[in-house]
């Protein structure tokens, strides 16, 4: 990985992304919105990379973050398989949230911030010296705990806005924002005042809303640092469901301090604590029979 | 470090002990429903009968506080398997309870004359307190988490099988008496009685050796090839 000081997306975009950009301009105006778009982008960011249309796992490796001088993230392993939700569970201050970042390069944002290690998206280095930042994002997309529309714009143009960026011509931007709208389950909720602020909807509207904004450029990777906790218990049930859909055409990382939510929606859950991971299994695992005593602790309210 | 979870585990100890008591009245039934065997006492069996609502009684508050640790405190890890450990405890001891009512029910039914055979009536009171003394240990090990324990019943309960085929042969060869020939023939099925309260000890045992490893693994007990040839 690259000294991650240097990495940044101030840095002047070197040669490999200025090629990206124009090659995903290429394609969008092509109007061409099958999942090989993205994995075109993911190839252009590094030629020879990507195989396949099926979903895309995330691997890390012996990864370290420091915050300064405090090490927050101390050697972490994961791997998270394509198409599954894995959860990262833990008290506050375990590195969940810290390890979300690194995965999309938003870590490296925070001043003194930095990270060690190999963060691999299927064959591609997220890391990689030659690799855009942009375009990681673009593949590794996020959603927040607070649900934040651009504050000035429509509901459309909210779920428009990064497909503009991408080149989408306009003509094609009508059927993928409904398309996106319809895979949060917010189409129909929306569908006749479109042209109103974002804003105006309800918390999990937001929610949702930022969730279609994400899908709608088609990333490999979704994370979710807390979703769904500054909702209320129906919207954070069409959340959780919504996960359980989107897991069918993405990978998907959710951070979360509500247990059962993880044993709600993950395939696997990890454990972690002071930074480090204590425990990574099958959900089913970690909250009948979890191997180490920590864990055990934890889930069971013993500490925390 | 400290427990954040205060309430509900002392909500869900208090079941525990609630649903292990369980096993001290299922004691307690046993001893009067053997006494009204030994001494053909029709008046103590009609209380074992009677008494059997305070075991279906405790069933139904250890089943709903249950559902609603379940439903409120959404139990998990050691939690949840201790949850669902007592909701099959719970079962046992009502079943338990409903053989000790059977065993009473056949009193008046084998007769008001004293017991005919003593070797049976010795083979049914060993075979009594073998369960009794199951059912007590079944009790020990669970709330001790005592997977040693667990697995021993498995020695005991084999004795209890053994008994069972013991009775049935020595019925068989009770003689011509009608008489003689029917009480034996109850006493057949009062061994069946406790050899099914030996049975849902090993459950027990079981469930507990669930809580400590997580894993659940049915003792080889009475489905081994070597009892497959059981008269019973």
């Amino acid at each position: 990985m690259n000294p991650p000081e240097t990495t940044s997306s101030k840095a002047p975009p070197s040669g490999a992304a200025d090629k990206t950009t124009k090659e995903q301009t290429d394609m969008s105006t092509a109007g061409d919105r099958s999942p090989e778009r993205a994995q075109a982008t993911r190839v252009a960011a590094k030629p020879g990379a990507g195989t396949g249309k099926a979903g895309h796992g995330v691997k890390l490796k012996d990864l370290n973050a420091y915050y300064g001088n405090q090490h927050a993230i101390k050697n972490v392993t994961i791997d998270f398989p394509a198409n599954e939700v894995t959860a990262l569970i833990g008290p506050s201050g375990s590195g969940k949230s810290t390890v979300v970042r690194c995965i999309n390069r938003m870590h490296e944002e925070i001043p003194g911030a930095r990270a060690e290690g190999r963060i691999m998206l299927d064959d591609l280095d997220v890391y990689g010296p030659n690799v855009d930042v942009t375009a990681v994002r673009r593949l590794i997309g996020m959603v927040f705990q607070k649900p934040n529309p651009f504050p000035t714009m429509s509901i459309f143009d909210n779920v428009a806005a990064g497909l503009r960026l991408t080149g989408t011509k306009s003509k094609d931007l009508r059927n993928l924002v409904e398309h996106s709208l319809q895979a949060v389950g917010l189409w129909d909720e929306v569908k006749d005042r479109l042209n109103q602020p974002g804003i105006g909807l309800s918390g999990g509207q937001q929610q949702r809303l930022c969730i279609a904004r994400t899908v709608a450029i088609e990333p490999e990777v979704i994370l979710m640092d807390e979703p769904a906790s500054a909702l209320d218990p129906i919207s954070t049930l069409k959340i959780e469901e919504l996960i359980d859909e989107l897991k069918e055409r993405y990978t998907i990382v959710i951070v979360t301090h509500n247990m059962q939510q993880a044993a709600r929606v993950a395939n696997s859950t990890v454990f972690m604590l002071e930074g480090e991971v204590i425990e990574h299994d099958a959900t089913n695992k970690i909250f009948t029979n979890p191997s180490d005593e920590r864990t055990e602790r934890y889930v069971t309210g013993k500490f925390g | 470090m400290h427990e954040t979870r205060h309430k509900f585990h002392e909500n869900l100890r208090a079941l525990e002990v609630q649903a292990l008591d369980g096993l001290d009245i299922v004691i307690q039934q046993l001893d009067r429903a053997l006494e009204s065997i030994s001494y053909q006492d029709v008046e103590l069996a009609g209380m074992v009968v009677a008494d059997d609502d305070r075991i279906d009684g405790r069933y139904l508050e250890v089943h709903q506080g249950i559902l609603s640790l379940l439903a409120r405190q959404a139990p998990v890890a050691t939690d949840l398997r201790i949850v669902a450990a007592l909701l099959h405890v719970i079962r046992c001891v009502e079943r338990m309870g409903d053989q000790c009512v059977n065993i009473a029910k056949l009193v008046p039914l084998s007769g008001y004359e004293a017991p005919k055979d003593k070797d049976i009536l010795d083979a049914i009171e060993r075979m009594g307190r073998l369960a009794r003394s199951q059912v007590s240990q079944a009790k020990q090990a669970f709330a001790d988490r005592n997977t040693e324990l667990a697995h021993d019943l498995l020695r005991q309960d084999a004795e209890i099988n053994r008994l069972n085929r013991e009775i049935f042969r020595r019925a068989v060869e009770v003689g011509d008496n009608l008489d003689m020939r029917e009480w034996a023939m109850f006493m057949i099925l009062v061994a069946r009685c406790l050899e099914r309260i030996g049975d849902n000890t090993v459950d027990i045992a079981e469930q507990t050796v669930f809580v400590v490893t997580g894993l659940f693994r049915e003792f080889a007990d009475a489905s081994t090839p070597s009892e497959a040839a059981r008269p019973l």
